[in-house]
């Protein structure tokens, strides 16, 4: 056991926040690793640039760093917004309030300033050895990390349940804003295995099968009427329309806020449409599509007004003869996301089904709870249900990605 | 080691007439340090193409504009061979005693370039504008890896040509298409974000240096407001530099009390109809006090 704290090397420290990074899905591999070593060795020390001006000092150095980093290790939008919190809690632990800190360990304590400085030294001196990140040094600065308070995964993770298992293990009725990014990284991943599927459609391909005919003699004009270059065509293949039914009713209080979250994230990642229904049945897609402070509160008075007893039967008749009426084909999906309790009689709701499955929809049923529903209206309704799938944690979703497809 | 390179790069963007941040301006330096290109994303207007072309004139260097759109292929965008040329080669080859090779036909002279190949074998540094690159098509995106990794570009029938000078590359986004991460992970990466009331002011006064000061503010603060509304398409800063040059040609010297003066000149600020619907006189009227409303209820702004 240390008992000073002891100084992390550069590199190590650098390959650290890369893995701090990794472990919340920014994508950052050797070359973005080798990337921002390059730009500290590249970035001018705080003392030689804009001498006296305002802008010198400790303070402007390292919100240059931390932009040159961003502009290296994001690569989107969601990764970009993630970045100021990451970075803080990285290299500025101290300066998050109100977070819970593991008393009893030591960890190495980290400069930025130090780091850099440490960095460019080396380079300066002759670099006995040029930083090679991503390497054997970035691996073995992996391994020689003393347990940490901040990274999650790592060397927590041997003695037992990481931080990670713990946030997907939790139920989803105790969600967390931190989980979003998780979901929009899971509904990514869902929604690019959704399989495509072939249409009537073409469209040009140089690799395709069928002659354009139309284009091919009209590039022919140039080469004197000689089809010198044939244009192509290949049927077009379109990922399936997704439709999610979001059960918004009483029975689903503690869950409706997430699976509209849920739904939301789908919206983003696949196109889903998606409806809420409790007594009738509303679309919510446009309010789902822009990320808006007030997206919460429309779904909210769209939702309002509803009350009571859950309709699913009469809002699945809705979705089927009013809103999908033109879509439900053979390539929808169907996501019911519903504890499966209806008002309705409970032969109605088969009937129903049996029409999404008439018309080709597939549907799936996610439900809040562990066990499958068991209500009379749900009993009625196997073999037409293609998968049952509990949503209870945010692990529930990840183990159901290969499943749907 | 170019000591305060960003800090002059932002000098010289600011007399281009491009007030950058100083994220922007290190993020821009650094891709010309790494050599790597920009994806620069954000909402429409908030001035993404107009940082390629000031960069262009504060640096002196040709730019080079690649617009992109859906069907966009590699004889639009990098090069295509001059079949005209070529041909009218061969018929006076057949007619003239001089034997025509093959080679020959499929060399530089008959070789148009387009703007991506015009960037590679530019005399001169320049710089490249990929402009709205998720309007191409998957297949262009994977054609242009080649071309920003290496900055190189193959053609089958001559071989690889290399860049005579690395064009310093700023591709644009809208969002429109989700891009590849092949494409993504060859770029910095910058997320262009609205401008905040000083910069959008300070924008506004070094573009229409002739309208008045009071006049500028008033404005810019309303169009902050604005955004904060929930719209489905939120103005941005050429809609600001619009309204304000409208407002000024009226002779408009502030903002007026009565809204009804202003309303003429929204079209300028809401682009479609649902926006114009939402945004009547009364909300006008608030944002010009600088009030907005939450909910039902309403506070005046901190």
């Amino acid at each position: 056991m240390p008992v000073a704290p002891a100084r992390a090397q550069p590199l190590e420290a650098i390959a650290g926040f890369a893995a701090l990074l990794r472990e919340h899905g920014l994508k950052v591999g050797v070359a973005e690793h080798q990337a921002m070593v390059q730009a500290a060795l590249a970035l001018p020390l705080s003392g030689g640039a804009a001498p006296g001006g305002p802008t010198s000092g400790p303070v402007w150095r390292e919100s240059r760093i931390s932009a040159a980093w961003r502009a290296v290790a994001c690569h989107d939008l969601r990764d970009w917004r993630r970045w100021p919190d990451l970075f803080e809690r990285y290299w500025y632990p101290e300066r998050l309030k109100g977070t819970v800190k593991v008393s009893g360990q030591t960890r190495p304590s980290r400069d930025l300033r130090e780091v850099v400085q440490q960095l460019q030294q080396s380079l300066d001196s002759g670099g006995a050895q040029p930083p090679r990140p991503g390497g054997a040094a970035a691996d073995a600065a992996l391994e020689d990390r003393p347990a940490d308070g901040d990274d999650p995964g790592l060397r927590r993770a041997q003695g037992g349940a990481s931080r990670t298992e713990a946030l997907h293990d939790r139920s989803l009725s105790m969600w967390l804003p931190q989980d979003l990014a998780q979901l929009e990284h899971l509904a990514e991943r869902i929604a690019a295995r959704l399989r495509r599927r072939l249409t009537r459609r073409w469209h040009d391909d140089v690799h395709g099968r069928r002659l354009d005919l139309r284009r091919t003699l009209r590039a022919s004009l140039r080469t004197g009427g000689v089809p010198v270059q044939p244009a192509w065509r290949t049927p077009r293949r379109e990922r399936p329309r997704l439709f999610i039914l979001v059960d918004v009713s009483r029975s689903m209080e503690t869950h409706a806020q997430l699976f509209l979250r849920i739904a939301r994230a789908f919206v983003q990642a696949a196109g889903a449409r998606v409806f809420v229904f409790h007594t009738r049945l509303a679309e919510v897609t446009p309010l789902l599509q822009r990320d808006s402070a007030a997206v919460q509160e429309k779904v909210n008075a769209v939702t309002a007004g509803f009350g009571g007893g859950t309709r699913i039967a009469t809002s699945l008749a809705d979705f089927v003869g009013v809103h999908a009426r033109a879509q439900l084909g053979r390539s929808a999906r169907v996501w019911v996301l519903s504890d499966g309790f209806d008002a309705d009689e409970p032969h109605r709701l088969a009937e129903q089904l049996l029409r999404v499955r008439g018309r080709g929809g597939r549907i799936t049923w996610f439900h809040p709870n562990p066990a499958r529903p068991a209500s009379a209206a749900m009993q009625a309704c196997d073999g037409l249900i293609e998968r049952f799938i509990p949503l209870h944690r945010l692990r529930d979703l990840a183990l159901a990605v290969p499943l749907l497809h | 080691m170019n000591a305060g390179g960003e800090q002059a790069l932002r000098e010289q963007l600011e007399s281009a007439g491009y007030i950058a941040d100083e994220d922007l301006a290190t993020t821009l330096w650094l891709a010309g340090e790494l050599q790597r290109p920009l994806l620069l994303e954000g909402d429409a207007g908030v001035g993404k193409t107009a940082l390629a072309t000031a960069l262009a004139r504060a640096q002196g260097r040709r730019l080079v504009r690649l617009q992109c759109h859906e069907g966009l292929d590699l004889s639009q965008a990098a090069y295509e061979w001059n079949y005209g040329r070529q041909l009218l080669a061969i018929r006076l080859s057949e007619t003239g005693a001089e034997r025509l090779r093959e080679a020959d036909l499929f060399g530089r002279d008959y070789l148009l370039q387009r703007p991506l190949l015009q960037a590679l074998l530019s005399e001169d540094p320049c710089v490249l504008l990929i402009d709205e690159v998720d309007r191409a098509d998957e297949a262009f995106e994977a054609f242009l890896l080649e071309m920003l990794a290496d900055h190189q570009i193959t053609v089958p029938e001559l071989g690889t040509l290399q860049a005579r000078h690395v064009p310093l590359t700023v591709l644009t986004s809208n969002g429109t298409r989700e891009l590849s991460d092949a494409l993504r992970r060859r770029c910095l990466y910058h997320h262009l974000d609205y401008p905040t009331l000083a910069r959008e002011m300070a924008i506004v006064k070094r573009t229409l240096p002739q309208t008045e000061s009071a006049l500028v503010e008033q404005a810019v603060a309303f169009v902050q407001r604005l955004r904060r509304e929930d719209l489905d398409k939120v103005p941005g800063v050429a809609e600001t530099l619009d309204w304000v040059r409208a407002l000024h040609r009226l002779q408009f010297k502030a903002l007026p009390e009565d809204p009804q003066g202003l309303m003429q000149t929204l079209g300028c600020l809401l682009k479609t109809r649902d926006d114009r619907f939402q945004i009547g006189p009364d909300r006008v009227r608030n944002l010009i006090e600088g009030r907005r409303s939450v909910g039902v209820a309403e506070k005046a702004a901190a």
